[in-house]
Formats: C-alpha cells, structure tokens, sequence
C-alpha cells in the first residue's frame, strides 16, 4: 500500500517540481524555518505565560498572538506536505519522521484538549494571577513537544536518509 | 587566508565535527543551531510585530523582557556556528552566500540592539509615537528573512 502511495505521488506534477526545479526545494524549506521561527515566537511566548511567566500580562493578550503561531504552522503544514509529496520515499521509511508526526499530534491534541476544557477560563483569568496547574501543565507539554518536532524533522537525514 | 583555513579543516577537532558517526556530533550541533534560530528570531519577530501594531493588548512595557531570551539564541547560534564552521572552514570560508549570512546576522543583531534603545524607557502605548520605530521593526523582520534564506541556501551550494 505504501508503495503504490509513494509511486503515485512521484507520478504527480507537483513531485516532479519539487524535485527537477533548481528552486523550488530550497523556497520551500526557507518558508519552512521561517514557519518554525513564527511558531516558536508566537506558541513559546504563550507556553511560557501559561507556564506562569509574564504574570502581568493577561493571558487573553499574549493569545493575540496566536494567529502568528497559527500561520507559522500554516507555512510547515502546507511546505511539509510538498516535501513529502516531492521525496515520498524518504520519509515513509525514516523513524524521525514517524517521530515527528508523533509529536505534531501531541502538540495538536494538547491545544484541543486545551481549548475546550480551560479555554474560557484562560479568557477570564485576570492580569497578576497565579496560572493554575493545568495550565502549566498545557504549556510545558506544548513547548516539549514543539520542540520534539523540530528534533526529530533536524534529524532526518541523521535517523533516516533524509535530504 | 587559505593556509589558514586548510589547517583548520586538517585538525582533529574538524575531523571531528564532520565526520564523527556520532549523534552528539554535527546532528546535535546542527538542531541547537536550529532551536537558536527559533528563539533568536521568533522573539525579535514577536517584539517587531507589536511595535507594528499587533496584539495591542500585550503592554508595550514587558517588550524589553524579551531582548534576553533574543541573546540567549543569538549566543547559542554564535557557539554553534563557529563549530559547524570549524568542521568545513575551507568550503564556508570561500562561500559568498555565508559571507551574506554574517552580514545580515550582524545588521540583524544591529538593529535589535538599536530597537531596545529606542523602546528603553518609553512607552509605545502613550499617545507620542517614537519616531523611526516602525520603520525599524519593518527592517528588522525583513533581515531575518533574508538572513535565513542565506543560512538555508548554503546547503546548497
């Protein structure tokens, strides 16, 4: 099944453009870190007043941030599916990839999770106030596993064969 | 210049960075090079697009706290960079586009130490604009687009 996945996706034009254009890869993996530094900025300053840093701030203002974080993530979703369209091969069989997408679910399910249990009362809680446990506890799973992310698409080409 | 170079690349320690199969080696080097690149870049990025006028909630006066957490990156990028220099000095140290990476670290790093100055002790909430904030906030954001353009396309040549 695999296999027949990866010919089909070689197969396609957009394969064929990242892989024959002299440009298209390194545009792509430029957009890429500059997604990953929009979401390290963005997600890291909310892990970190979640966590309880910057207690003066309210937490409702530092999610106005969100929506850099949210395009930053945007960028990497939208650039990584043309990496693995264009080189279906070496990522299908690389672990750091498998290892990647483990934690780009983690960080996915953490915010969900997140979101719908505290998300109105992370609105409300007020400049000054200690954050609560769960809180933190949301923020340092986020940041960990962010960063897992980055750790595991850096090493690529060093777990598996990655270019 | 070259001899210099040559020598460099010729050292055990070089040899090490290059070519040693360990994952301590240049794979670790190269992520913590990446993890800076995050941190440096993404908190400069989150103090410029305040001073631009985004998440206008966040007080203008907590910005300053985020210029440690900018050197933190830049010092572990500065670290792990001349490392990952050392393992290959001839090939980076004869590259135009590494030349144009250190330019634009640098003006980079010019500008966010001109952007503390301008922002220390007055409040981009009251009512006076500091004049030549934005512009630099702009200029800043831009150069560390064009600074990882050159960090990534050095793969490549």
């Amino acid at each position: 099944m695999n296999e027949a996945l990866v010919v089909w996706l070689k197969s396609t034009w957009i394969s064929h453009a990242m892989t024959t254009s002299q440009w298209a890869w390194p545009i792509a993996e430029t957009l890429h870190f500059i997604g990953l530094a929009l979401l390290i900025g963005g997600a890291g300053l909310i892990d970190l007043r979640l966590m309880g840093i910057l207690k003066s701030v309210p937490v409702s203002a530092v999610m106005q941030m969100r929506k850099w974080a949210a395009i930053g993530i945007a960028i990497n979703v939208v650039t990584g599916v043309l990496f693995f369209v264009g080189a279906p091969d070496q990522y299908i069989n690389n672990p750091a990839w498998y290892g990647k997408l483990l934690f780009l679910l983690v960080a996915i399910v953490n915010v969900v999770i997140f979101e719908t249990t505290q998300g109105e009362r992370m609105l409300r809680l007020p400049p000054g106030e200690k954050t609560p446990a769960s809180f933190k506890l949301a923020g340092a799973v986020s940041m960990g596993s962010w960063f897992l992310v980055l750790y595991f698409g850096r090493m690529l080409p060093f777990l598996g064969n990655a270019f | 210049m070259m001899e210099l170079l040559q020598a460099l690349e010729g050292s055990a320690f070089s040899t090490w960075v290059r070519e040693s199969p360990s994952i301590w080696a240049y794979p670790t080097i190269l992520t913590l090079h990446t993890v800076g690149l995050g941190v440096l870049v993404g908190a400069n990025w989150m103090v410029d697009l305040r001073v631009l006028g985004f998440a206008r909630a966040i007080p203008g006066s907590v910005l300053a706290r985020a210029f440690p957490v900018m050197w933190a990156g830049f010092w572990l990028n500065a670290a792990t960079g001349a490392l990952l220099f050392a393992g290959d000095p001839t090939t980076k140290g004869t590259t135009a586009v590494f030349m144009w990476k250190l330019v634009m670290v640098a003006v980079g790093v010019v500008l966010m130490i001109a952007l503390k100055r301008k922002l220390h002790g007055r409040d981009i909430d009251a009512g006076t604009a500091i004049p030549g904030v934005r512009a630099l906030a702009a200029t800043s954001l831009v150069l560390w687009i064009a600074a990882i353009a050159a960090g990534r396309w050095m793969a490549y040549v």
